[in-house]
C-alpha cells in the first residue's frame, strides 16, 4: 500500500505563499523525449462536438486509423480554439462499449435481438401505417434534441406522414423562458456581456452549465471589472466570477424581479424613453408593481432588502449597458411553477431599463440565413393539419407553447391516455432525464410502436420496440449549420467501427421508402448540403477542409419586437386572452421547505451534459476521483441534524427514496439540498455509469406547468436522514 | 536556453477539468490515470463563503525527491530541467510515487510504469503550447519560458509563486492563489 502523503481536501490548509525562487536551470534538449514520442503520422479533420447542444467545431486528430485526440477549432463561436471535458473525452463514443450495434427489436422486458435494416423498415413502416389507419396521424410523434440532420429529415418524414406533434428536449430545458419572451418582446434575445457594466445573472451558470466560450466570456467580463451579481441557491463555481453572490430561496425570483421593477419605477431610475416608444400597457404594469416592495421581497426571498435596493439601483444607474441575464434552465427555463411569469419579468425588467438592442444589454442575434431545396425539383411535404397530440396549440391546453419545442415529458402520461399511439424519439432520453421515470417507461411501453434511433443504449431506448443505431460524430458527414457569422459542418473523421450503422439522413431516406414516401426524399445529403451553403458563397470542399467558414453577416436590422403590438408587452394581451395573468403577479413555487425539508435543487456540473456523459469512463472517473455525485447540504443544518460531511443519507420525497452521500458546505441557501444532475443512470444494457449517483427526476412527479407546459423539475422537497458513516 | 514553466492562476481556475482530461488523450492515458489531480477549498462562512480549486500536476521541482529514490534512473532530470520519467527503464516499483510531495505521479497499471505530467514536450518542441494550457476555458494557465518571459507569461510572472515551498523542492510550476 503506498501511503498518500497529503491526502486531498487537507493538502491546501499547509499552503504558504512565499516569493517564487526559481533557479537555473540545465540547457535544454529534446533528444530523448522525440525518440519515444510516436512517429506514426496525424491527420486532422474538422467535426463538430455531440456532447451537448453548443456543438463545438473541433478538429479530430486521427492516429492509426484510430481518434487520438481533438483539438478546438479557432473560429468556432461556440468552441473559440478550446473544448471542454465532455468534448475531449465524447469524441471517444465512436468506440463506446455501450453502443447499439445493430438494429434490434424487442422481444421481451429487456429483451432485444438483432434484426436487419431490411426487417427494422418493413415492420416499423407496417405498424406506422397500421396506427395512421386506426388512430390518424395526430397520435403520432416526434421527439428530439435539435441537431443540423435530424432537424431537416425527422420533421420532413413526420410531415410527410402528417403528423405535427414534433417536439425538443425544450420542456425540460428553457421552454418557460422561451414562451415568456415570445410573447413580451417577440423572441430571444441575449446579454451583451462582453459590454455590459452590470449583469445579473439568475440561476445561470456559464462556467459549468458551458460552453468553452460561455465559461471564457465570464472569465473576461469580471477581469474587466463588470459588476456581476449571481443570484442562485447555490455558490455554483460561476461565483469565482461574481462580484457578489446573492442566495435566494429556491423558487422566488419573480418576487426579486418585481421588487426590482418597484424601485425602478418608484425611484424614476427607469428608461422613460425606451418604455414611451417601444413598450405596451406601462400604466397598467406599474400599477401592478406598486406593492411589491424589497421590504416585502425580503420576506419572501429571504434576501436582505438593502441587497435588493441595490441591484435594482445598480441596473437602474447603469442602464442601457446593464441587463437581467436571459436565463435557462433555472429558475424561469422549465424548474418552477411561476417559471413563466418570472420570465416575463425578466423581459420586463430589461425594456425598463431601455436595454434592447443596445450594446451592454440585450441584442437579438441577426445571422446569416442558410439555403433550401429547390421546391420544383424536391417537392415537400405539404404542411400536417392534424392536431398535436401534446396539446400545443389548442385552446384550454397550451395554447402558448411554441409549436417547434412542444412539451416532450408528457407524452408518456398522453400514451397512457390513449391519446398517442406511435412515437419515434432521436438521440434523446426523456425516460431518465424528466421527472418520474417509473412513469414515463410505463408510457412508453404502452404505446402501439414506439422506436428510438440512437447511438448509444439508453433508459428511452430500453422501451423502444425497434431501436436504430445511428453512427457517432466521429463517422459521419452531417448538414451545414450556422453559428454567429459562420457556417459550420461536421465531416466524417474515421471509417464506421460497427458496420450495421448508419448517418440519420440514410436511416429516415429508407424508412420513407419503406413507407411509400420516397417522392418527398427524391435527394442526396450532399445535395441538400449544397443548397444550403450555395447563397453563402462556401462550397462543401471549403467546409469539409476548414471545418468552419466565416461567412457575411446581414446588415443589422432596426430595433423591431416580433409581438402583435410589434412593441414590449408589459402588459400581455394573449396572455389575458387565455386567462393568465397579463402583468405578472406574484405566485408562490409548489415546493417551499421547513424544518424538516428542503427544496431539492439541481444543476450541471462543468464535465458532464445530461446522463449521457456520465456513462462516459473518462468523466465516470472524473467524478469518482472527486466524489462529485453528492448532495450538498448547509452546513448549520447538516450540524443541527448531526450530519458530517461523507456520511450516507437517505433522501426520500413521496416519489421516492434513494441513498447517496453528502457533501455538508457552506456553498448553499439551508432550504435547499443540491443534488448535480446526470447521474443515476439504470438501464440495464449499459456498461458504464450504471447505479452510481442518484438522479433528482427519481423524487418529482410528472408534470406540466400551466402556460408553457414546462415540466417544474424542481418542484418537489425531501426528507434527509442520516443512515451510515 | 528556455526554461519552459506554467503559471496556473487558481483564482480562474472553474474546475472544469478540461485540462485533466485534454492531457489523458494526448498521452494515451486510461480514465484511472491523470497527470492532473484537484484540491478544493472552501473557507469562510454562509452567506460569505469563499471556495479555490487548485489543479496539480508534477511541480518539475529542481531539488526532486523522486529522482534518487528510483533505482534504475529511469526518474531523471532530463537536460532541459525537466522531470521525466524513461518508460522503458522504468520498473514498476513505484517508489517514486509516496516520494513525491505533490502527489503528482501516477502508475499505469498496464503497462507496469509511473508516468507524470512530462510538459507536452513533443508539442512544446514544436513551437506548441502543452495541451493543458491550450484548453483551459477561463485561460487560467500560462505557458512559457522563465529565461525569456514574454507577453502574458511575463505579466503573470510577476505574482506567481511556488506551492508549498516549505517542501523544500523548488518547484518550477507556478501558481497565483
Ligand atoms: S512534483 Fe513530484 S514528481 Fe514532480 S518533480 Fe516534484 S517530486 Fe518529482
Ligand atoms: S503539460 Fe501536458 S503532460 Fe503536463 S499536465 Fe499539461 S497536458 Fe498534461
Ligand atoms: S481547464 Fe482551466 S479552468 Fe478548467 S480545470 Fe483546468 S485549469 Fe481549471
Amino acid at each position: 500500500m503506498w501511503a498518500n502523503k497529503f491526502p486531498r481536501r487537507t493538502f491546501l490548509k499547509a499552503t504558504a505563499a512565499t516569493a517564487a525562487a526559481v533557479g537555473a536551470g540545465d540547457v535544454f534538449s529534446f533528444g530523448e523525449w522525440m525518440k519515444q514520442a510516436s512517429a506514426a503520422p496525424v491527420t486532422k479533420i474538422p467535426s463538430l462536438c455531440e456532447t451537448c447542444s453548443a456543438a463545438c467545431g473541433m478538429w479530430v486528430h486521427v492516429k492509426n486509423g484510430r481518434i487520438w485526440k481533438v483539438t478546438g477549432q479557432k473560429d468556432h463561436g461556440q468552441s473559440k480554439g478550446q473544448l471542454c471535458a465532455r468534448g475531449h473525452a465524447g469524441i471517444a463514443q465512436a468506440y463506446h462499449k455501450d453502443r447499439i450495434t445493430h438494429p434490434m427489436k424487442r422481444v421481451g422486458e429487456n429483451d432485444f435481438m438483432p434484426i436487419t435494416w431490411e426487417q427494422a423498415y418493413s415492420e416499423i413502416a407496417a405498424k406506422l401505417k397500421k396506427v395512421l389507419k386506426e388512430h390518424g396521424p395526430d397520435k403520432v410523434f416526434f421527439s428530439h434534441n435539435p441537431r443540423p440532420t435530424n432537424a431537416f429529415y425527422w420533421p420532413r418524414l413526420m410531415a410527410a406522414v402528417g403528423s405535427n406533434t414534433i417536439q425538443s428536449h425544450h420542456s425540460m430545458c428553457s421552454t418557460g423562458r422561451d414562451v415568456a419572451y415570445k410573447w413580451t418582446t417577440g423572441g430571444m434575445a441575449n446579454a451583451d456581456l462582453g459590454k455590459t457594466k452590470y449583469i445579473v445573472f439568475l440561476g445561470r451558470n456559464y462556467v459549468e452549465g458551458l460552453s468553452p466560450s460561455s465559461a471564457a466570456g465570464m472569465a473576461v467580463a469580471h477581469g474587466k471589472g463588470t459588476t456581476i451579481i449571481v443570484v442562485d441557491p447555490r455558490h455554483s463555481n460561476a461565483c469565482l466570477f461574481a462580484t457578489e453572490w446573492v442566495p435566494i430561496r429556491p423558487g422566488t425570483d419573480l418576487a426579486l424581479l418585481l421588487a426590482v421593477a418597484n424601485v425602478l419605477i418608484a425611484e424614476n431610475l427607469y428608461d422613460k424613453e425606451f418604455v414611451d416608444e417601444w413598450c405596451v400597457g406601462f400604466d397598467e404594469f406599474k400599477k401592478g408593481m406598486k406593492d411589491y416592495t424589497p421590504e416585502w421581497a425580503s420576506a419572501v426571498t429571504d434576501i436582505p432588502a438593502d441587497t435588493i435596493y441595490a441591484i435594482a439601483r445598480g441596473l437602474g444607474k447603469n442602464r442601457p449597458t446593464s441587463c437581467i441575464e436571459q436565463g435557462y434552465k433555472a429558475p424561469n427555463g422549465c424548474n418552477y411553477a411561476n417559471g413563466t411569469q418570472m420570465f416575463r419579468m425578466v423581459a420586463c425588467v430589461n425594456a425598463l431599463l431601455g436595454n434592447y438592442g443596445q450594446d451592454g444589454g440585450m441584442k437579438f442575434g441577426n445571422a446569416p440565413k442558410l439555403g433550401s431545396l429547390d421546391a420544383k425539383k424536391y417537392p415537400a411535404p405539404p404542411k400536417p393539419k392534424a392536431a398535436r397530440c401534446d396539446g400545443v396549440g389548442i385552446k384550454g391546453e397550451y395554447p402558448l407553447c411554441q409549436p417547434n419545442q412542444g412539451i416532450v415529458h408528457m407524452m408518456p402520461q398522453r400514451a397512457l391516455e390513449g391519446k398517442a399511439k406511435a412515437g419515434f424519439l432521436y438521440r434523446i432520453n426523456v425516460a431518465r432525464n424528466a421527472p418520474q421515470p417509473e412513469l414515463l417507461t410505463k408510457g412508453y411501453k404502452a404505446l402501439d410502436l414506439f422506436v428510438v434511433c440512437d447511438i448509444k443504449w439508453s433508459e428511452s431506448a430500453m422501451c423502444a420496440h425497434y431501436v436504430l443505431p445511428e453512427c457517432s460524430a466521429a463517422e459521419r458527414e452531417d448538414l451545414p449549420a450556422i453559428v454567429g457569422a459562420t457556417v459550420t459542418m461536421r465531416t466524417a473523421a474515421i471509417d464506421v467501427v460497427h458496420s450495421e450503422t448508419k448517418p440519420l439522413p440514410e436511416i429516415v431516406t429508407e424508412l420513407a421508402g419503406h413507407m411509400g414516401l420516397e417522392k418527398y426524399f427524391n435527394f442526396t445529403r450532399e445535395e441538400v448540403a449544397a443548397a444550403m451553403v450555395k447563397p453563402l458563397g462556401v462550397t462543401l470542399e471549403d467546409l469539409r477542409a476548414k471545418g468552419t467558414v466565416k461567412v457575411k453577416a446581414p446588415a443589422a436590422k432596426p430595433l423591431s419586437f416580433a409581438t402583435g403590438s410589434k412593441k414590449v408587452e408589459l402588459y400581455c394581451k394573449a396572455f389575458a386572452d387565455h386567462g393568465h395573468k397579463p402583468v405578472p403577479e406574484w405566485e408562490p413555487p409548489f415546493a417551499k421547505a421547513d424544518k424538516n425539508s428542503f427544496v431539492l435543487i439541481h444543476g450541471k456540473q462543468g464535465f458532464l451534459s445530461h446522463t449521457t456523459s456520465i456513462s462516459d469512463p473518462y468523466l465516470l472517473a472524473v467524478a469518482k476521483r472527486g466524489d462529485l455525485e453528492r448532495l450538498w447540504i448547509n452546513a448549520d443544518r447538516a450540524k443541527k441534524m448531526g450530519i458530517k460531511d461523507g456520511d450516507l443519507v437517505e433522501v426520500a420525497s413521496p416519489q421516492a427514496t434513494r441513498k447517496v452521500r453528502v457533501k455538508v458546505t457552506e456553498r448553499v441557501h439551508p432550504e435547499a439540498a443540491y443534488l448535480p444532475a446526470g447521474y443515476g443512470r439504470f438501464a440495464p444494457f449499459l456498461k458504464t455509469g450504471v447505479g452510481y449517483g442518484i438522479n433528482p427526476n427519481d423524487f418529482t412527479p410528472c408534470r406540466a406547468e400551466a402556460i408553457s407546459g414546462h415540466a417544474m423539475m424542481m418542484e418537489v422537497t425531501v426528507t434527509i436522514r442520516k443512515v451510515g458513516e | 536556453m528556455p526554461r519552459y514553466a506554467i503559471i496556473i492562476d487558481a483564482k480562474k481556475c472553474v474546475g472544469c477539468y478540461a485540462c485533466q482530461v485534454a492531457c489523458q488523450m494526448q498521452n494515451e492515458l486510461g480514465p484511472e490515470n491523470a497527470f492532473i489531480r484537484f484540491e478544493d477549498r472552501e473557507t469562510g462562512k454562509y452567506p460569505n463563503p469563499k471556495y479555490v480549486m487548485v489543479p496539480l500536476q508534477c511541480q518539475h521541482c529542481q531539488d526532486a525527491p523522486c529522482v534518487p529514490v528510483c533505482p534504475t534512473t529511469a526518474s531523471h532530470k532530463d537536460k532541459n530541467g525537466l522531470t521525466m520519467i524513461d518508460k522503458n527503464k522504468c520498473m514498476g516499483c513505484r517508489r517514486c510515487v509516496p516520494a513525491c510531495p505533490y502527489n503528482a505521479r501516477t502508475y499505469l497499471k498496464d503497462e507496469g510504469v509511473v508516468q507524470a505530467c512530462n510538459m507536452c514536450l513533443s508539442l512544446v518542441s514544436k513551437g506548441e503550447e502543452p495541451v493543458c494550457v491550450a484548453t483551459c476555458l477561463t485561460k487560467a494557465r500560462y505557458f512559457g519560458d522563465l529565461d525569456n518571459p514574454q507577453g502574458e507569461f511575463a505579466k503573470q510572472l510577476a505574482k506567481a509563486k511556488q506551492l508549498r515551498p516549505d517542501f523544500g523542492t523548488k518547484p518550477t510550476l507556478l501558481y497565483i492563489i
